[in-house]
């Protein structure tokens, strides 16, 4: 009788699973230091389910396949000018905030999981954290390279991995991550590979990239549909993480549900970064924030959260309250950045009278009320050449490290605001939820690497901000800054477009 | 027009309408096939076409690859069936699975009996025997109704030359209904099957926990009478669930087994005992009173649950919380018209439950 063809689970067991071997000689425990002190227990490995079954050959296969797609179509984007079809030079500004914010996030998700895989004991955790590894390095070079041929016409792009690394704002996502890989390694998979993985990056790539398409950016849709292909592995492992941590012994419940809470807070902060790209900063407009929120956020998740209450979990803390931010935090955040505009690596700009319509229309309960009267007045006050600027640098949030611009949900005209006093030191919040994410763990927080605390202890050049953004940032003061308005930017586009 | 896709390596048949995607059909059937996205952007619902052809819908090329097209892979949560078609998912075949083919018969009426005064018990002579597994049912086909309705079978293997069919008459359902106030002994209905993937998983010998509602107890009973039958010695436990006495039905089966075979264990639970009927035993709903009977820890038990789509959804919760999980929970939901198409948004944690 011929032998029965394997089906596809025997197949990765083979070619995968059976890979892995006792430790005989040595000690599990040593071989596997970082297992244990998070406090999770593990008691039987093999009940893993694989979240998908795909062995290394055809991997490559397939990833090779999608590499030779995307780069047919960066390379027709180059040779017919693509950057002439956008919609408006100021769509380009969200590519820098990408590139200079959420791509390195890739590389830092390569690392994280290239480190994670290797601390798990089990072996299918361990694959599939290595994919997940090797698709993250692959994500951020194809971005690298879809902004590459922008940089080639634009400004603020040039110098993206050393920005990251130092500019104000970009300590947002940064520290995000950086937070994560110093946990643990359930810890990190509890945070990126479920709580960003499955629930928020969806906000992230299905709303954005539709706005790219929205704004003629053919190179970023594609690289965005490219990435979406290897998110459905990263979206599953996420999910079987959970799963498996919460069915292999029950004092892992609190323990995840802590996480949960932490990460689910950190992940809406982060996106408060998206929340103003999707509103303010793409000419062309897919839908507002708050309902990519809806349909992403609320819809989604509260789906995932009926079922995760099966095991005990319940929604994430402050749920309530990030219900109420969706009204509030794009407004918030354009503004914070419209009044640091001379700080900024991108340009800014008050929104077009048709733009503030459309906000006022996307958000009748909040937008004429609070903040269409804030710009009507910088409107008024630009065309009186007085353009405002913030002089003084902003306090930060010692957690999320974002401004505090955030106003209490159910007062918008009054900043939230909240302290910790840790070893005769005093920290500041923007919420309750970072807050109790400090006082959990101070000492991991009061290591934080806040931008504006070293702008005053003369660690980032000076005395001058402008002597900072030059010399330490290395932005082109001057061309990276300011309002779109009389920028580089706009002029060269208008030369391309033989306007006046 | 509609038409039949065939999931391998299970033998899942599902009929998709026109128009309508094979994830979509397979999901609203019961049939389980991996997918995340649902919309053709992130592969996880590829198959293989084996036999037929499909439209392919919205799949993106990143997701569904010129070299995948060419392969004959598609994606389910986009592709639209244009013929008949055999898929290969990447699903397991359950090792207890003992895969009788699917049949047609005709089934001649030879006992219609009241089991309750909701449920009657229907005995169809069968014109040929069929083999299947306990816990499996079929499908009628009742004159004037359109499509079939699925009964499962309650008598067991061993006895293949006929079927005996608990039948609850749901309130303005067509089908129940005529079964109830049309059907004579003597009539003849054409009967298919087996179908499903409800039966006792015999490789793994750990305690079994039934929990049936209402005519759910068909299933359970066959499942249990074979179990008995066979000599099998792990503990069993039913939990059957009704509004009071009258619709207790089969309890003298029940206790009866109970006397007779120590490791079988019958609790059963009325959640409304009329004042009358002087109920002594467990006043609540069934999950409830597996609870209470394990102290709230099943884990180290299969647990085989029939029955409504309420009681199915408090027991599978009663169940995880007292730690057991999806893959040792099995079940079988009795739809009707009336509980509809489930539209809520499902998230992707679970497979089968």
């Amino acid at each position: 009788m011929a032998a029965k063809k394997l089906n596809i689970k025997d197949k990765y067991r083979l070619l995968t699973r059976d890979l892995d071997w006792e430790f005989s000689y040595q000690d599990h425990k040593k071989a596997f230091p970082f297992e244990e002190f998070e406090g999770i227990k593990i008691t039987d490995w093999s009940k893993w389910e694989d979240p998908f079954r795909l062995t290394m050959d055809a991997y490559w296969k397939y990833q090779a396949e999608k590499e030779r797609k995307l780069y047919a179509i960066f390379d027709a984007f180059a040779q017919n000018n693509g950057q002439l079809n956008i919609s408006d030079p100021r769509y380009v500004n969200a590519l820098k905030v990408f590139l200079t914010g959420v791509s390195p996030l890739e590389y830092q998700a390569f690392q994280g999981f290239a480190h994670t895989g290797r601390q798990f004991g089990g072996v299918g955790a361990r694959v599939a954290c290595q994919m997940q590894s090797i698709d993250e390095l692959r994500h951020v070079q194809t971005q690298v390279h879809a902004m590459s041929h922008y940089n080639k016409f634009f400004d603020g792009l040039q110098d993206w991995s050393h920005m990251h690394d130092r500019v104000w704002y970009l300590s947002v996502p940064k520290s995000f991550f950086n937070d994560a890989r110093a946990a643990g390694p359930f810890e990190f998979m509890v945070a990126i590979g479920f709580s960003f993985e499955y629930v928020l990056t969806n906000l992230l790539f299905v709303p954005f990239m539709s706005g790219a398409a929205y704004n003629g950016d053919m190179a970023t849709v594609t690289f965005g549909f490219s990435a979406q292909s290897d998110e459905a592995r990263h979206m599953t492992l996420g999910l079987e993480v959970i799963k498996f941590l919460l069915e292999q012994h029950e004092d892992n419940v609190p323990i995840v549900q802590k996480w949960i809470d932490k990460w689910f807070w950190r992940g809406t902060r982060l996106l408060t970064i998206v929340s103003m790209m999707m509103d303010y900063m793409l000419p062309n407009k897919v839908m507002s924030w708050k309902e990519a929120w809806e349909v992403y956020f609320e819809e989604a998740g509260g789906a995932l959260f009926k079922d995760l209450a099966r095991y005990g979990i319940r929604m994430p803390k402050h749920a309530d309250l990030i219900a109420k931010e969706k009204e509030h935090v794009s407004h918030q955040a354009w503004w914070i950045f419209y009044t640091h505009g001379h700080a900024a690596g991108f340009h800014t700009w008050i929104p077009t009278d048709e733009e503030l319509d459309w906000l006022s229309e996307k958000y009748p309960d909040t937008f004429d009320k609070y903040y269409r009267p804030r710009w009507e007045l910088a409107k008024e006050m630009e065309a009186k050449g007085e353009r405002f600027y913030t002089k003084a640098l902003p306090q930060l949030c010692t957690t999320c490290q974002i401004p505090m611009g955030f106003t209490e949900m159910d007062n918008p005209t009054q900043i939230s605001y909240r302290e910790s006093i840790y070893k005769d030191e005093r920290y500041h919040f923007c919420s309750d939820g970072c807050k109790e994410i400090f006082d959990e763990e101070p000492e991991k927080y009061v290591q934080s690497w806040l931008p504006v605390h070293q702008i005053f202890q003369g660690n980032c050049g000076g005395p001058d901000v402008e002597d900072v953004l030059r010399d330490y940032y290395r932005m082109n003061v001057g061309a990276d800054n300011l309002d779109i308005k009389g920028s580089p930017d706009e002029e060269r586009w208008k030369k391309w477009k033989g306007v006046a | 027009m509609s038409y039949e896709v065939t999931v391998e390596p299970t033998g899942d048949v599902i009929e998709v309408e026109e128009g309508q995607t094979i994830l979509d059909a397979a999901l609203r059937q019961g049939v389980w096939l991996p997918f995340a996205c649902g919309h053709g952007t992130c592969a996880t619902c590829k198959v293989q076409v084996l036999e037929g052809e499909a439209d392919l819908g919205n799949a993106s090329t990143f997701a569904l690859m010129d070299m995948e097209r060419d392969e004959g892979k598609v994606l389910v949560c986009c592709a639209m069936p244009e013929s008949d078609m055999v898929i290969e998912a990447d699903i397991d075949v359950d090792p207890d699975f003992q895969g009788h083919p699917v049949r047609d018969f005709v089934g001649r009426v030879t006992e219609i009996v009241d089991l309750s005064p909701t449920i009657k018990g229907i005995t169809l002579a069968l014109d040929d025997s069929m083999a299947f597994q306990a816990g499996q049912y079929v499908n009628l086909t009742i004159p004037g109704v359109e499509g079939t309705r699925a009964f499962s079978i309650a008598n067991t293997p061993g006895d293949s030359d006929r079927l005996e069919l608990h039948v609850r008459k749901v309130p303005g359902g067509a089908g129940t209904t005529w079964l109830h106030e049309q059907l004579k002994e003597g009539d003849s209905l054409d009967v298919s099957g087996p179908y499903g993937q409800f039966f006792v998983r015999k490789s793994d010998d750990r305690g079994t926990i039934f929990i049936a509602g209402g005519s759910g107890l068909s299933s359970p009973q066959s499942m249990i009478l074979d179990l008995l039958s066979e000599g099998d010695t792990r503990p069993i436990y039913l939990f059957q669930g009704a509004r009071n006495v009258a619709e207790l039905y089969n309890r003298d089966v029940f206790e009866a087994l109970a006397a007779e075979h120590d490791n079988f264990h019958y609790i059963p639970a009325l959640n409304e005992p009329r004042e009358d009927e002087n109920w002594h035993g467990f006043k609540g709903f069934v999950h409830e009173a597996a609870v209470q009977h394990f102290d709230n820890r099943f884990n180290g038990h299969k647990a085989y649950l029939c029955g409504p789509p309420p009681m199915i959804d408090a027991a599978i919760t009663a169940l995880m919380q007292g730690r057991l999980f999806e893959q040792d929970i099995h079940m079988e939901k009795f739809l009707t018209a009336a509980d509809g198409t489930d539209d809520q948004p499902r998230s992707a944690l679970f497979k089968r439950i």
